[in-house]
């Protein structure tokens, strides 16, 4: 729920109940006002016939005057309190009841006591309250609708900034080097919003490229120290008075430093990917580079008397030879790698994927950590980052790369766009 | 061959003077760009071995160097930036080759005679060792006049073993110039073997010396004693 859905139920929600209370109050008080009015309308009226009787000695006549209706009624009793009633009162012209307020008094008149009531037609004053209400009543549903519109045009049209903020964090990334488009803005919340996003985007925008420079540094510092190793271990092997379990240790040292300087080029080439720093895409016929390096990777299918099928259509790319090269290269050799002896390599090339096919072990690798860094088989010699150059090249391009296992066949599935 | 190495690190600099001086070549080093322009301003060198990330400036200096005053020496850059931009650069500037950080002496001294060979292509095209005789334009082998066919791995391995004659060479070092790095075998030269069988057989029919041993599990040794 929106914060503009959630303030507007709750200026609704308190906007009706003031209201109402407000209404119920305003009645009531409407309605004593009126009440009080008629009290006293009677009780002048009650005046005015003591007046009429201490002046004419005679009681007035039962006529309607001014639409009341006096009653008198001789009674014995010497003293009455004088009250005010809400009563019936019956319209002689219209023919019917209506609600009335009515009053008695007590007159004496030559030695004889008279209940007088009076009545009149509370009507009118019902009139008012009703029109009173009535007004309220439409005032208050056409404030509300004046709120729930204020509310949801004024305030989103308010909120505006905020959802264009919102909307640059969302397209936010690391990797690419746009600067977030915040708009300069008048209100002040969302001048310093914009401006602490702006200020934390380029901290960790300097934070993640200060960490790549060091991978890039550090990769590149240990590329000497391995020089010197290499050299080291191919002068010391000249050496003729060696006994063959040096040299077996020698092989040993020679292969880690094989692995760690792959290992290092392969840092290296993710960061040169991740920055986009290879940007020298060309025109590549894919169907040729691939039969190119089926035969490249001739010997090592030999050794393992690796069958391959290839089946190419033509295909164009435009992208990094380099790039295309490490691709198909790391492709072939985890294909070769884990293949099993008398294997099999299937290669299907269409104008939409290129599906590579191999034998291996008889179980599907774990899909989820595949092109993860570092993650590889238990009895892998690489560096565990091949898959995950293969799939950072693969979205480069974006490409779209799919494990699946079917039929004791390992699949690769690279679809283009 | 007079050989230069620029380079900062004592210990690779050592090595490489050390594995190139064993036949006869004269090789000095120096660690930064001054002593260096200092040097080859002095001297003349066949070859120049240039690391690009030296202490006091960037190698490429050097390049410019040698350009302006017209000098003639070959020039093989080492770098540690596995970077085609810098590879392009210095090809760019006069380098005649490239190599990247780490690499096996073997290969270096592969490509020294590589590039040290084309400079003097004009005035000899045909590598001697022993009896037999390369025609490198022509890619052709010949022992004692009668043509011995190898295939394209073979002459490349041919030209590699006999550029590091005398030298043992590790299984890794020869997989790597004839493979590349790139293609990642995992130390599992098995293949190789058949490559080295075949080229051992076709040299021990036509010359009659077996010119290739097998040292240990290691690697391979060219050259007869």
């Amino acid at each position: 729920m929106k914060l503009s859905a959630h303030y507007n139920r709750v200026s609704m929600i308190i906007t009706i109940v003031v209201l109402l209370c407000g209404a119920v109050i305003y009645y009531f008080a409407v309605n004593y006002i009126a009440r009080e009015q008629l009290d006293r309308d009677l009780s002048e009226e009650i005046e005015e016939v003591i007046d009429y009787v201490n002046v004419n000695g005679k009681l007035p006549h039962q006529v309607d005057f001014d639409e009341d209706q006096t009653t008198f009624i001789k009674t014995k009793r010497k003293n009455l309190q004088t009250r005010f009633f809400d009563t019936v009162y019956n319209n002689p012209k219209e023919k019917n009841t209506e609600p009335g307020r009515a009053t008695t008094g007590l007159i004496s008149l030559k030695g004889e006591y008279y209940i007088v009531i009076i009545t009149i037609s509370k009507e009118s004053t019902e009139y008012l309250i009703q029109i009173i209400v009535t007004i309220t009543l439409t005032l208050m549903t056409g404030l509300l609708l004046i709120l729930f519109l204020t509310n949801r045009y004024i305030l989103s049209g308010l909120w505006r900034p905020f959802y264009t903020t919102l909307n640059e964090l969302k397209d936010f990334s690391l990797s690419d080097n746009r600067t977030l488009q915040l708009k300069p803005n008048k209100v002040d919340e969302f001048r310093e919003l914009n401006e602490a996003v702006n200020a934390m985007s380029s901290r960790v925008k300097n934070d993640y490229r200060h960490l790549k420079d060091f991978t890039d540094n550090a990769s590149h510092e240990m590329l000497t120290p391995l020089s010197v190793i290499t050299s080291k271990l191919d002068t010391l092997i000249q050496d003729e008075t060696l006994k063959p379990e040096q040299f077996d240790q020698i092989n040993d040292i020679y292969s880690a430093t094989g692995k760690l300087s792959r290992l290092n080029h392969s840092l290296l080439l993710l960061v040169k990917i991740e920055n986009n720093l290879l940007d020298d895409a060309e025109l590549l016929s894919l169907d040729g580079l691939i039969s190119q390096k089926i035969r490249q990777f001739n010997e090592l299918l030999l050794a393992k008397d690796i069958l391959v099928s290839e089946d190419l259509s033509e295909k164009e790319i435009t992208a990094s030879k380099y790039l295309i090269d490490i691709l198909l290269n790391n492709i072939f050799s985890n294909a070769i790698r884990h293949n099993k002896q008398h294997g099999q390599i299937i290669v299907t090339l269409t104008a939409n994927k290129l599906l590579f096919q191999n034998t291996g072990a008889d179980k599907p690798l774990r899909e989820e950590t595949l092109f993860e860094r570092f993650q590889k088989g238990q009895r892998s010699e690489g560096t565990g980052l091949g898959l995950t150059i293969v799939k950072n090249i693969c979205s480069l391009y974006h490409w779209k790369i799919v494990y699946t296992f079917e039929n004791s066949f390992h699949n690769f599935q690279i679809f283009f766009k | 061959m007079k050989l230069l190495v620029i380079e900062d690190e004592q210990g690779l600099c050592d090595n490489i003077a050390n594995y190139f001086n064993e036949d006869g070549n004269i090789c000095e080093s120096c660690g930064n760009l001054s002593s260096a322009i200092d040097k080859l301003s002095n001297y003349d060198y066949d070859c120049v071995l240039l690391d690009i990330g030296l202490p006091d400036g960037e190698g490429f200096v050097v390049l410019d160097f040698l350009k302006a005053e017209m000098k003639n020496e070959s020039v093989l850059v080492i770098s540690a930036k596995n970077s085609l931009d810098d590879k392009l650069k210095g090809l760019n500037f006069g380098a005649d080759d490239y190599l990247t950080k780490p690499f096996h002496l073997a290969e270096l001294k592969a490509r020294v005679f590589a590039v040290y060979r084309r400079k003097a292509f004009n005035t000899n095209n045909k590598l001697i060792f022993n009896e037999i005789l390369i025609d490198l334009p022509g890619r052709t082998v010949e022992v004692n006049e009668n043509p011995v066919i190898l295939t394209r791995k073979e002459y490349d391995m041919l030209l590699y073993f006999i550029a590091n004659k005398g030298k043992v060479i590790s299984k890794n070092a020869l997989a790597e110039h004839l493979w590349g790095d790139e293609m990642d075998m995992h130390d599992n030269f098995d293949f190789i073997y058949t490559h080295i069988k075949n080229l051992r057989k076709k040299l021990l029919d036509a010359t009659e010396n077996d010119y290739l041993k097998s040292v240990y599990g290691l690697g391979y040794k060219f050259g007869g004693k």
